[in-house]
């Protein structure tokens, strides 16, 4: 069953042409990865997906509802769409307990024992429930990062974006946030997932999709993807890649 | 020796009076930059706002606030002000004030809310909260901490300037100096001691803001003070 549908997405910044003619589908619990070369509009295509870019033209349906950004409440399909940011933005200002917290209470008007049941829950997911009472600043990267995983789905969403989740981290903390999206992976969640980890790609996807100048120009499961690519723009970006 | 002296009988007979008119000033800063905060905010989010309209006005206010001196902007609302409406002096003075420091006071805010990062906006956005909410739960704390020092300033600025309304006959502590330098024929040691009560509480302002300036520094916190934020949310279950 398709969860989302996006039909002919166009977007432009200023004249130029980021995302020409875009048209995907994404299955429930299906693991896509977006890969392409900077300027190529895989993290446009992402944060269209839930309208942190509006799109000029085309259609993006989610869980068989068309959204129309002047009708539709975009609050409550971004509830429904966890995202997770190359730059952590967790809320400095506020501890990691406090961060998973936030907008289940004060959104979900869940009760706070409620909400730090569920928080404590995900942050001992992701390896951090000794850490619930730290500022950000306190972490390392890579535990930002799965503290900014967890808020994410503390509001129980059934999609999941990451947007270049692992491209801000020092090498040797990549390994932790990926552990972390690979058991999202195993728990049935559906993801998107911008990233230039090719390794990854390999392990968890069941679909690659290559954009390049605002075009899908190559898709398929990552075994064919990787070994037998057809397009030559694939090839060559692999090769610079791998 | 003569000096001291004549300080000192300016003491004796006026010093109760200024402590009084002290008192005048503090309550008048105090308004006035309770009113200039309240304006300063929505001038900030009309200039941060998309809405053109809303920008224009604000920039307008702001031009034409910052555009002349505030001993004319005073006079102009206070007789302004009162053709209009009967008000007492104090309050045509704390409104007056309060107009004027609010256009830079707006300033202040809009800077330190445009210089939050804008992945904290999207963040709070993307967990389904409303503009209005991630604006006052998310952008607004972190802003208001990184306007502390210019805030403090400005208050210093305002607490200053709230001396010119001696002017339109509110008796605050430069008005009794006006006053008393008559009487005495002393206006140096009269306008020093005036000084004296200025220093004094330009002081107590910006220790009160150290203060608070520490306080709201999460960062310098060690280990432990995160205990404090999530202490308070488990015991508020």
């Amino acid at each position: 069953m398709d969860l989302i549908k996006v039909r002919n997405l166009c977007k432009t910044f200023d004249n130029l042409e980021v995302l020409r003619d875009i048209s995907i589908e994404i299955n429930k619990s299906e693991v896509v990865v977006l890969i392409g070369a900077s300027g190529s509009g895989k993290s446009t295509l992402l944060r269209c997906l839930n309208f942190l870019e509006i799109k000029d033209s085309g259609e993006i349906e989610i869980n068989q509802k068309v959204i129309d950004v002047n009708k539709s409440d975009l609050n409550k399909v971004r509830e429904d769409m966890g995202m997770v940011f190359q730059h952590f933005n967790l809320f400095p200002h506020m501890t990691v307990l406090a961060n998973v917290i936030e907008a289940p209470v004060h959104i979900k008007k869940k009760k706070n024992q409620e909400a730090i049941n569920k928080a404590m829950e995900l942050l001992h997911k992701v390896g951090l429930a000794d850490k619930a009472h730290y500022y950000p600043e306190q972490l390392s990267g890579g535990q930002k990062q799965r503290v900014a995983i967890a808020r994410a789905l503390a509001m129980e969403p059934s999609v999941m974006l990451f947007d270049e989740p692992t491209s801000a981290l020092d090498p040797e903390l990549v390994g932790e946030v990926l552990e972390t999206m690979k058991n999202l992976a195993k728990d049935g969640m559906t993801m998107v997932i911008v990233t230039h980890e090719m390794g990854f790609a390999r392990e968890v996807a069941d679909r690659v999709i290559m954009l390049a100048d605002g075009k899908i120009i190559e898709e398929g499961p990552p075994t064919i993807f990787f070994t037998e690519p057809k397009e030559e723009r694939t090839r060559r970006f692999l090769q610079q890649v791998l | 020796m003569d000096f001291i002296n004549s300080i000192y009988s300016i003491f004796q007979t006026h010093g109760i009076e200024f402590l009084k008119a002290t008192l005048i000033t503090i309550e008048l800063t105090v308004v006035s930059l309770l009113i200039a905060v309240v304006i300063g905010l929505i001038f900030a989010f009309f200039k941060v706002s998309n809405i053109t309209i809303l920008q224009k006005i604000a920039d307008l206010y702001i031009f034409l606030v910052r555009g002349m001196p505030l001993i004319v902007q005073l006079m102009f609302l206070y007789y302004g002000i009162s053709s209009v409406l009967v008000l007492s002096d104090f309050t045509a003075g704390a409104l007056a004030l309060g107009i004027h420091s609010g256009a830079y006071i707006a300033e202040i805010f809009r800077g330190s809310i445009q210089s939050i990062d804008r992945g904290q906006m999207e963040a709070a956005r993307s967990l389904g909260m409303p503009y209005s909410l991630s604006m006052r739960r998310i952008i607004l704390p972190q802003a208001f901490k990184r306007a502390i020092p210019s805030l403090s300033n400005q208050f210093i600025i305002g607490l200053k300037d709230s001396s010119l309304v001696a002017y339109i006959a509110v008796t605050e502590l430069f008005n009794h100096a006006l006053s008393a330098q008559a009487e005495n024929y002393m206006p140096f040691e009269t306008y020093f001691v005036v000084g004296m009560y200025y220093l004094i509480l330009v002081l107590i302002f910006t220790l009160i803001f150290n203060k608070l300036e520490k306080k709201l520094d999460v960062s310098k916190s060690r280990g432990g003070s995160g205990f404090d934020q999530s202490k308070k949310l488990m015991q508020n279950v």
